[in-house]
């Protein structure tokens, strides 16, 4: 057993004492059961758990299977046909950024009772992240070995099947691990809408009966569950000698000098192009107006002042707690990770444990967290700055540890202190990480946000989403899947131009 | 399988950016049948690029390649061109004998196990066949990529750098032990180095290009060179060289 591993279990084993801890100082609180109880509840109903847990991880592996495929298939046509990379990367970060809240009661309408909407879901939570990281893998070759192919006057086809597939393995695993806990995030939240078995199920009975000692149970499990899952692909790379999962969390930034102009028209391009498939989607699968809404239908609704108003001050009750989560979850992720460096051997202590902690799905802990912390603005923000604080400090110590040894030792050579090769080369290093994370994290806050405001709150734009999902107002539903798509979108491509400009005045190596 | 000339006719690039960067002022050479030229100046001068165009791995801005007759492509297709570069560039997922057999694939060619184990162990990795690339030396790994150039018994040889990665005296042994490996079949074979005793010991004519935008400034035949007069060749070289300066 290695010493990280040891480290890692200490760790777990620390995290339950605390919680002991904790539940012993209050014991007559409202938020916190102890772990004593919690394995009580769950040995006494280890029967239903079980089943429900063997529900749930069936439609997640579904998901898991379908979501990777897809994400499979169209890395491997972006890499023969790279011109059609800006529409296929644009759409699939779009349909990422669909409100997983919203999409579930939809999904629900279309498939009908059973298991549809939690495969999909779970394929939708899935794809995105694998797309990413196969993409960089499958680019990620040197240029001899694809003269190599070239030479004997083979194509795009034989270098993918000779020689870019192979390669990509490793990030392949790297994306199927980050993918793993996602699957079964997407199933629970797909039980959410209305299934009749699994462990979203249990965990919404257990909410709404106030059963505390059940949800931290349920959560307990899916945690495990996720953790496990993200440990097994972890423990099939390692046999399969690929060392530990590279880290990759985006498809790289390239130093594109496309003027303004050309740029705009190509997005104006690609939305138009979604539109039409939309459209073209439902009318070819024939799909009722009443539920199924066309582009046409959300412009004509949005033109009511009254419908704009009222998705408009959702949506800013829920960009008024989304925003200072992210920032804080950003930056508290980037200064641990900055502070840790500064303490020798802190950060590879630290890190097996964050990136097990990274792996739990927020659905599984946020009903925790808003009995922990309340239903107000402090626990919303929390949730959403745990929910980026992870991935952000996992990335920031990665990208922190990749300063080149050449350039510590010419620091060390001149006597340089540990402060000044942090600010003046590793920060810099870890630059291209950090802004990974955070184009990353817009999605995820979005969905953590939206969740717990669906979940908890009672406000913001998941709370409007599971309202008109309930009454059937499919115009505001829509509209309102259109408007948080929207505002990823944008977010996410303005944490990229921020990207750019950053990088090209710190980190100007960095950019491909 | 014999070599064959081949011929660039105004042969330039420029790579497009901003600005576009002139790597390459129109050429015209010709490159003996069964002759050995080696490509020597300094670093940037367009050397690479000229080998990749008549590879057929760059698309010239003007000019042409003409191989007996053939475009680079038309030759590349029946694996009648080989290359062997500068880091080896082996699969590491792939055995010695696997990455040597992959060139016999990829050129639409019988897979002939007895021709890639000769190729293996002519180059002298008999018993590192089943090696993977990370359990051998640098020296070995050219080898290895020496064997994977030639098991299709291409008619033009492309030699980016191949001994560069290496030590001195492997660098020595190989410059020794591999040329007589495309001599003896009569190939073409063109050599980039940065060597000038290299260029002057393995090649029977030298060709010196410029600074960038690369431009022939010398062509020196080193043929039939003895012992004795390598000395001389090599001054030649050097002087062509230093009038770059």
């Amino acid at each position: 057993m290695t010493a990280r591993a040891i480290v890692s279990i200490l760790g777990g084993l620390g995290a339950v004492v605390l919680w002991q801890t904790l539940f012993v100082l209050n014991p007559d609180g409202p938020v916190i059961a102890g772990p004593v109880d919690v394995a009580r509840w769950l040995t006494s109903n280890a029967g239903l758990v079980g089943r429900a847990a063997g529900t749930t991880l069936l439609a997640a592996l579904w998901g898991f299977i379908w979501g990777n495929l897809a994400a499979i298939l169209m890395a491997a046509f972006v890499v023969v046909l790279p011109r059609t990379e800006r529409l296929v990367s644009f759409a699939a970060l779009a349909v990422f950024c669909l409100p997983l809240v919203a999409t579930g009661p939809i999904l629900r309408v279309l498939f009908g009772a059973g298991a549809g909407p939690q495969i999909t879901l779970a394929a939708l939570a899935v794809y995105y992240t694998t797309y990413l990281t196969l993409v960089v893998g499958l680019r990620a070759v040197p240029q001899a070995w694809s003269d190599l192919v070239h030479l004997y006057g083979r194509g795009a086809q034989t270098e993918l099947c000779a020689i870019r597939a192979r390669a990509s393995v490793p990030y392949l695993l790297a994306g199927l691990q980050i993918a793993a806990p996602a699957a079964i995030l997407g199933a629970m939240v797909g039980e959410f809408t209305g299934a009749e078995r699994g462990l979203g199920v249990l965990t919404l009975r257990a909410m709404r009966s106030l059963d505390v000692v059940a949800t931290w149970g349920i959560a307990s499990v899916a945690a495990a569950v996720s953790m496990l899952a993200y440990l097994a692909i972890g423990a099939l790379s390692r046999l399969r000698g690929q060392g530990p999962p590279v880290l990759i969390l985006s498809a790289g930034l390239q130093a594109t000098r496309a003027p303004l102009w050309r740029r705009i028209v190509a997005v104006i391009g690609v939305t138009a192009a979604l539109l039409l498939v939309w459209q073209v989607a439902m009318d070819v699968f024939g799909l009722p107006r009443f539920f199924a809404k066309r582009p046409g239908d959300v412009w004509s609704y949005l033109a009511d002042p009254a419908a704009r108003r009222t998705l408009l001050t959702a949506l800013s009750e829920t960009l008024i707690w989304t925003v200072p989560g992210y920032v804080a979850g950003l930056m508290l992720g980037a200064g641990l990770a900055a502070v840790l460096t500064l303490l020798p051997g802190a950060g590879g202590l630290v890190m097996p444990l964050a990136v097990t902690l990274r792996s739990v799905p927020i659905i599984t802990t946020a009903p925790l967290l808003v009995l922990a912390l309340g239903r107000g603005a402090a626990g919303t923000i929390s949730i959403v700055a745990i929910m980026i604080f992870f991935p952000a400090f996992v990335a920031c110590l990665h990208g922190l540890a990749r300063t080149p040894g050449q350039v510590r030792d010419v620091f060390a050579s001149y006597g340089a202190g540990r402060l000044r090769l942090l600010v003046s080369a590793q920060i810099p290093a870890m630059l291209p990480a950090f802004f990974a994370s955070a184009r990353m994290a817009v999605p995820a806050a979005l969905l953590a946000v939206t969740t717990t405001e669906w979940l908890a709150t009672g406000r913001g734009i998941g709370t409007l989403m599971a309202l008109t999902a309930s009454t059937s107002d499919y115009n505001m539903l829509w509209s309102a899947v259109v408007v948080v798509a929207l505002v990823a979108v944008i977010a996410y491509l303005l944490v990229e131009a921020a990207e750019r400009w950053v990088l090209s005045r710190y980190a100007a190596e960095q950019l491909r | 399988m014999t070599g064959r000339d081949v011929i660039c006719t105004g042969l330039s690039k420029v790579f497009g950016g901003r600005p576009p960067v002139e790597a390459l002022l129109p050429v015209d050479l010709t490159f003996r049948a069964g002759g050995t030229t080696a490509l020597v100046g300094p670093s940037g001068c367009g050397k690479s690029t000229l080998l990749r165009l008549i590879a057929g791995l760059e698309v010239p801005t003007k000019g042409s390649v003409r191989i007996g007759g053939e475009t680079p492509a038309e030759l590349a297709r029946r694996g009648g061109i080989g290359m062997a570069f500068q880091d080896a560039s082996l699969l590491p997922w792939r055995s010695v004998r696997s990455n040597v057999a992959l060139a016999l694939r990829l050129a639409r060619q019988r897979d002939d196990a007895g021709a890639v184990d000769r190729l293996v162990t002519l180059v002298g990795l008999d018993g590192f066949a089943d090696a993977r690339p990370a359990a051998l030396s640098g020296g070995m790994r050219q080898r290895a990529a020496i064997a994977r150039c030639l098991v299709t018994a291409p008619e033009l040889v492309l030699l980016d750098e191949p001994f560069g990665a290496v030590d001195e005296l492997t660098r020595a042994r190989l410059g020794a032990e591999l040329p007589p490996l495309w001599r003896e079949r009569g190939t073409t074979a063109i050599l980039v180095t940065h060597s000038v005793r290299e260029a002057v010991t393995l090649s029977d004519r030298v060709i010196v290009l410029s600074r960038r935008p690369g431009r022939v400034v010398a062509d020196i035949d080193v043929s039939g060179l003895g012992e004795a007069d390598i000395g001389a060749g090599m001054e030649a070289v050097t002087h062509a060289l230093l009038t770059l300066t």
